[in-house]
């Protein structure tokens, strides 16, 4: 079994090849589910250690994004071993950029750390107008929806799909939160969202909180 | 001399005062504001005003006459003309009108080593049609669909040219021009248009040596991209927008962004044309390799600390920005004009400073027009040295 702390402090440290080497090793010695599950728990830890260096400012945005790609990585190595339930996820995201706006880095930060803490994310792009999001509501019945936008017209749009949640009786199935560069307090309270934020690994703490 | 020549004069002298290292008669402003906003604030619609430019010169009137600034106010870097016609995916129109630049990857990453060993051949024959799908079909095709966006490239900012022009000598602007020329940093540049910000970043750590050098490689190309038309002026700036380095380690900025962004600035200086850079997001943390860039070098500042930023760079270059706009949308009138005092009590002494915001107002509904107008008519009417 291979020493989880030491993988939990190689993810933390985003040292790629190290954490590639583990999981390539683990994956040979055709783990259980139990032993598999304890592996991606370990490497969830790691994303969490990633998320406070941010937060220390010791990363900086371009190390949240190769975090993401990291994981991606290690859970591509892991997928074999996994069984159906350890895919159990922790809950379900209806995430997009709103309407107007075309831009998702900070919206693909977001998605791959919330991914990356077992959130189930059905990501619905970019330019996406409020039916869209109540359409997607409706079908896929997510705790949380998230949206996204960078420019102050953003808001407009996120309000639009608030109203639009209300008017479909969906607004009490949903926890929304919004991000992006334009988003405040004031803005939040302005379009009925549930929490705001700048920083995609906060959001991710606080999509966690409201699922536990 | 009619009105609006003596006050160009006079405004002129205020620019040429701040580059001389004198001290101007009063804190020069130099606004901007983009099409996008132009276009709204004259109550037309988005989506269409932008392709018919025909109503250029009434749409910024319009700001020129209801906004006070010292230079020329307005500006339009993309008309979605040439865009479409390339079917541009880098440069693309949101449904509410806005072009915007999407995440893109006009470079593979097994393409580094072609691009490193001929950049100039590598964005021609592999990137471009990538970037612009129009681009990606036979030779005879591809070379009718580049004329025809060429031609309504300068058509479009041939006429832009052009209005400026007339507004600049209706209105009396100062004839100092801060965006010459206009290039990126060649990180910024590899980043923006060839591999995309989470293609730059995941790079940077898997393959270092390869960015590093892909960056060395763009840097004749952003020098040759940045030296404008004209004859070089201490008067005339080259604008650029600087991206990734507030996102970077710096110990990655010190490696992969600095070197080939100070050898730009340098050849630009040396060529003879200062460099105008929108020092975008915080940059608190790089203050002392900022120093050592060319005197004079125009630095506008989003966020970070004035006083720190005065301190340390105020004698040598001049500065700009700081301002919130947020402020304008959300502040009352004497807030926000307590606001332009503070900063100016800040960065105005020994001059070397002139008035901006902290970022253009992209869009009508970033600010509050009443507000901005008085903050500007105050820095015009009280920001007397």
């Amino acid at each position: 079994m291979l020493d989880l702390q030491a993988l939990t402090k190689a993810v933390g440290d985003l040292d790629e090849p190290k954490v590639l080497d583990m999981l390539k090793e683990f994956v040979a010695t055709n783990p259980s589910s139990e032993e598999t599950e304890a592996v991606v728990s370990a490497c969830q830890k790691g994303m969490g250690i990633v998320g406070d260096l941010f937060d220390a400012k010791e990363y900086f945005v371009g190390d949240l994004i190769f975090a993401g790609e990291l994981l991606n990585s290690a859970l591509d190595i892991l997928k074999p071993v996994m069984s159906v339930e350890s895919n159990v996820k922790s809950g379900k995201i209806v995430l997009a950029t709103v309407e107007g706006d075309l831009h998702d880095i900070g919206k693909n930060i977001f998605k791959s750390m919330s991914e990356a803490a077992g959130f189930e994310v059905h990501d619905l792009g970019i330019d996406v107008p409020a039916s869209t999001f109540v359409e997607k509501v409706k079908e896929i019945k997510p705790e949380i929806l998230g949206m996204s936008g960078v420019l102050t017209l953003a808001l407009d749009s996120m309000k639009k799909t608030v109203d639009a949640l209300k008017e479909a009786g969906l607004r009490d199935e949903v926890k929304v939160i919004i991000g992006g560069n334009p988003v405040t307090e004031e803005a939040c309270r302005m379009i009925g969202a549930d929490a705001f934020t700048t920083n995609a690994a906060e959001g991710v703490k606080m999509c966690q909180q409201w699922v536990s | 001399m009619t009105d609006a020549n003596a006050l160009a004069q006079e405004r002129t002298q205020l620019f040429h005062d701040l580059i001389d290292g004198k001290i101007p008669k009063r804190v020069p402003i130099a606004m901007g504001f983009p099409i996008e906003f132009a276009i709204k604030y004259a109550g037309k619609d988005l989506t269409e005003a932008q392709w018919d430019t025909s109503h250029l010169e009434e749409t910024f009137d319009k700001v020129c006459q209801d906004f006070y600034s010292d230079l020329l106010p307005v500006n339009a870097f993309r008309f979605p003309s040439f865009y479409k016609l390339l079917g541009a995916r880098n440069f693309v129109m949101g449904s509410s009108g806005f072009l915007q630049h999407p995440e893109i990857e006009g470079m593979a990453r097994e393409d580094y080593d072609d691009f490193i060993a001929n950049p100039y051949d590598c964005i021609v024959e592999k990137i471009l049609p990538r970037i612009y799908t129009e681009l990606n079909t036979d030779a005879n095709t591809r070379a009718m669909t580049m004329a025809k966006a060429f031609k309504a490239f300068f058509d479009e900012m041939g006429n832009a040219q052009a209005t400026y022009g007339r507004l600049i000598e209706k209105y009396g602007y100062g004839r100092v021009n801060f965006f010459a020329g206009f290039t990126e940093a060649p990180l910024d540049f590899v980043a923006d248009q060839l591999r995309g910000f989470k293609g730059i970043s995941t790079d940077i750590r898997r393959m270092p040596d390869k960015v590093e050098a892909a960056a060395e490689a763009a840097t004749p190309i952003m020098i040759k991209k940045g030296i404008p038309a004209i004859p070089p002026s201490k008067y005339n700036a080259v604008f650029i927008p600087l991206h990734m380095a507030p996102f970077m380690r710096t110990s990655d900025f010190e490696r992969f962004y600095w070197p080939t962004f100070k050898r730009l600035v340098d050849a630009l200086a040396e060529a003879g044309y200062p460099s105008n850079l929108f020092v975008e997001q915080d940059w608190m943390r790089y203050l002392d390799y900022l120093y050592e860039l060319p005197e004079n070098t125009i630095m506008r500042f989003e966020y970070g600390d004035p006083k720190l930023v005065k301190e340390k760079l105020g004698k040598k270059h001049i500065i700009s920005g700081f301002y919130p706009l947020s402020l304008l949308k959300t502040g009352t009138k004497q807030q926000c004009i307590d606001k332009a005092k503070e900063l100016i009590d800040i960065l105005a002494p020994g001059g070397k400073y002139f008035f901006d915001f902290d970022k253009a107002p992209v869009t009508l509904d970033s600010i509050n027009v009443e507000n901005a107008r008085a903050v500007l008519d105050y820095v015009a009417n009280n920001a007397n040295y």
